[in-house]
């Protein structure tokens, strides 16, 4: 019983991904006609088109670009923070701990306009400055989740470190890096998955340019050429190419990033 | 350490001491990144953000409301709270508000049930649980652009021709032209939001559904109690901190929500939420009103922030109480 409400929920999940798939191997009047069905022949063109149209090597580049540097980035800066703030406490470290986790209710919103304005006048209003912002905008969260996971780390093996006379970079990287790996794939996680799918902020920054990401090369395809309608026979095979290495990305790392979401989730 | 007493603590007070002065000397050092960056991405924005919502700031220049042309100095510039008064008498932004709040209000209560359910269903089943799961979660991968597409065109041809027309399974009007219509355009996303992220939320369940202890259960069946009871008295009140986390995510998701909303309507029919307002609003005029656009955004800003805390508190509360 539990297994029949359970497939058909599958089927429900998956009814969308299925209308994906099918029609991006049909012409617009086909769509139309036979939404629902497979295809009458399994014609490649429309796929073909969509990656020339939507430049998906190039911007399938950018968008892994960004993402990458951005998450080390994060994860660089976040975990040393985080831990050097929780083992020398002080007064300052209290008051630095305490404007990041405020920082978290701040929504994107509230300060894009002055950000990208300030950008621009840096000459940074482009896929560099990209990355130092969504450095900046990941920094509270994964502060945040460093910071609860090295409180229950004991300092006993870095502390014997230290005597043995390890430098810092020795310390951090031999030591103490490989103690918070499993909060670091939580970090990864959360973090890859947001900057690999925003919209808003390649948006702003990058706009209709020749650097665009993976989604605002769909979102522009999908503005220009829907002027008249929608133009589903693009649209289609458009958002099935940019789903497709994040699906595979997903299936072979499924449970490290289930269990990062579980645990991110967790702590915060 | 079996030495004297007196060698024991000198040693020891020693080397903590070096411990201390290890962390003291790269305490600065390291967070000096962190810190660069925050203040550039976050605090600094931040402060100019809430100071331009007083001033007549068209973007690229500053307007002086005095003499009508470009301001001299920043100061001639200031308007007070004109660009607070002008967001709430410009009937986009109110309603993008009183629509940001249904729509978060059904929102929560949806995604909730369905990822409450969802981790209820899967933890039932021992065989093919992690296929389930898999498949559950999968949405959740995906941008919000890519899928706001996709249900836009099963909500515009396949809910419109095909399920729900006359001739089709069932006819249901409402089902029909959802996107065209902002009261059904609300339950469209609504739909869309609670397949997406139905999913992670049945994540969070499941680890907390896994946290409770058996024996609980166990008792509850030797006591003979109905599944309903067990349900209502262990369940329920165990899974408080999962509900905590739940009630945070979906809140903040659906008040912020952005992407779905561009993709499934474009804010047409009346269909913006408070995010997208915000970004429109410099398309709405000419030349763009930037002022009015912050203060929208300290507007939301101060709404997130009481909306979060408030939430945090009140849950925290009670799961010290339970």
């Amino acid at each position: 019983m539990v297994y029949v409400v359970l497939i058909i929920i599958t089927l429900y999940t998956l009814a969308p991904l299925w209308f994906l798939f099918t029609n991006s191997f049909k012409g617009q009047a086909e769509i139309i006609r036979d939404p629902l069905g497979p295809p009458t022949s399994y014609s490649f063109e429309y796929i073909k088109n969509a990656i020339e149209q939507i430049h998906f090597f190039r911007s399938l580049a950018i968008t892994f670009f960004i993402t990458f540097f951005s998450v080390a980035l994060i994860v660089l800066i976040s975990s040393v923070g985080a831990w050097i703030l929780v083992r020398n406490k002080t007064k300052w470290s209290q008051v630095i701990f305490m404007a990041f986790v405020a920082a978290m209710l701040i929504p994107f919103q509230a300060i894009m306009y002055p950000l990208i304005q300030f950008f621009d006048t840096l000459g940074l209003k482009n896929v560099y400055g990209l990355v130092f912002m969504y450095g900046g905008f990941g920094l509270s969260m994964s502060v945040f989740l460093y910071h609860g996971f090295v409180k229950g780390v004991p300092k006993g093996i870095e502390e014997a470190g230290i005597i043995d006379g390890c430098n810092i970079i020795q310390l951090f990287s031999h030591i103490v890096l490989p103690l918070l790996s499993s909060i670091t794939v939580t970090v990864i996680v959360l973090n890859s998955m947001w900057i690999w799918n925003d919209y808003l902020l390649p948006f702003l920054v990058i706009g209709n340019s020749t650097t665009k990401t993976l989604v605002l090369e769909l979102y522009f395809a999908r503005i220009l050429a829907g002027q008249f309608g929608n133009p589903w026979e693009l649209i289609f095979p458009s958002v099935l190419v940019t789903i497709v290495p994040i699906v595979i990305i997903f299936l072979f790392l499924q449970k490290y990033i289930v269990k990062g979401i579980t645990e991110g989730a967790i702590k915060s | 350490m079996r030495r004297g007493l007196f060698v024991y603590t000198e040693d020891h007070y020693t080397i903590r001491r070096i411990y201390m002065d290890f962390y003291k000397k790269w305490f600065w050092p390291l967070l000096t990144p962190a810190i660069i960056l925050f203040l550039l991405v976050i605090l600094f924005p931040f402060i100019v953000g809430v100071l331009n919502s007083f001033l007549a700031w068209r973007g690229t220049y500053y307007f002086d409301p005095d003499t009508g042309v470009r301001a001299q100095s920043v100061f001639s510039s200031f308007v007070g709270f004109e660009n607070y008064r002008n967001a709430f008498q410009d009937q986009r932004f109110v309603r993008a508000l009183i629509y940001t709040v249904q729509y978060t209000l059904v929102a929560v209560v949806v995604v909730n049930f369905v990822g409450l359910g969802l981790a209820l269903l899967v933890t039932k089943v021992n065989r093919g649980a992690g296929l389930f799961r898999t498949v559950f979660f999968l949405p959740n991968m995906l941008g919000g652009l890519a899928l706001g597409f996709i249900w836009q065109f099963i909500f515009q041809i396949v809910f419109t021709n095909i399920l729900f027309s006359p001739e089709g399974l069932l006819h249901i009007p409402f089902l029909r032209y959802m996107t065209q219509n902002s009261t059904k355009a609300l339950f469209a996303l609504v739909i869309l939001n609670a397949w997406q992220f139905g999913g992670y939320m049945m994540i969070i369940y499941i680890a907390g559904l896994g946290n409770i202890s058996r024996d609980y259960y166990e008792a509850a069946s030797i006591d003979g109690a109905s599944p309903m009871r067990t349900f209502r008295s262990i369940t329920v009140p165990m899974l408080m901190p999962s509900f905590t986390v739940v009630f945070f995510l979906t809140l903040s998701n659906s008040f912020k929500l952005l992407d779905q909303n561009v993709a499934l309507t474009d804010g047409e029919f009346n269909t913006r939420l408070l995010a997208m307002q915000i970004l429109r609003t410099v398309r709405d005029t000419t030349p763009p009103d930037y002022g009015k656009a912050q203060a929208q955004a300290v507007i939301f800003f101060l709404l997130v922030a009481v909306i979060t805390l408030t939430q945090v508190y009140v849950t925290k509360k009670r799961e010290l109480e339970l």
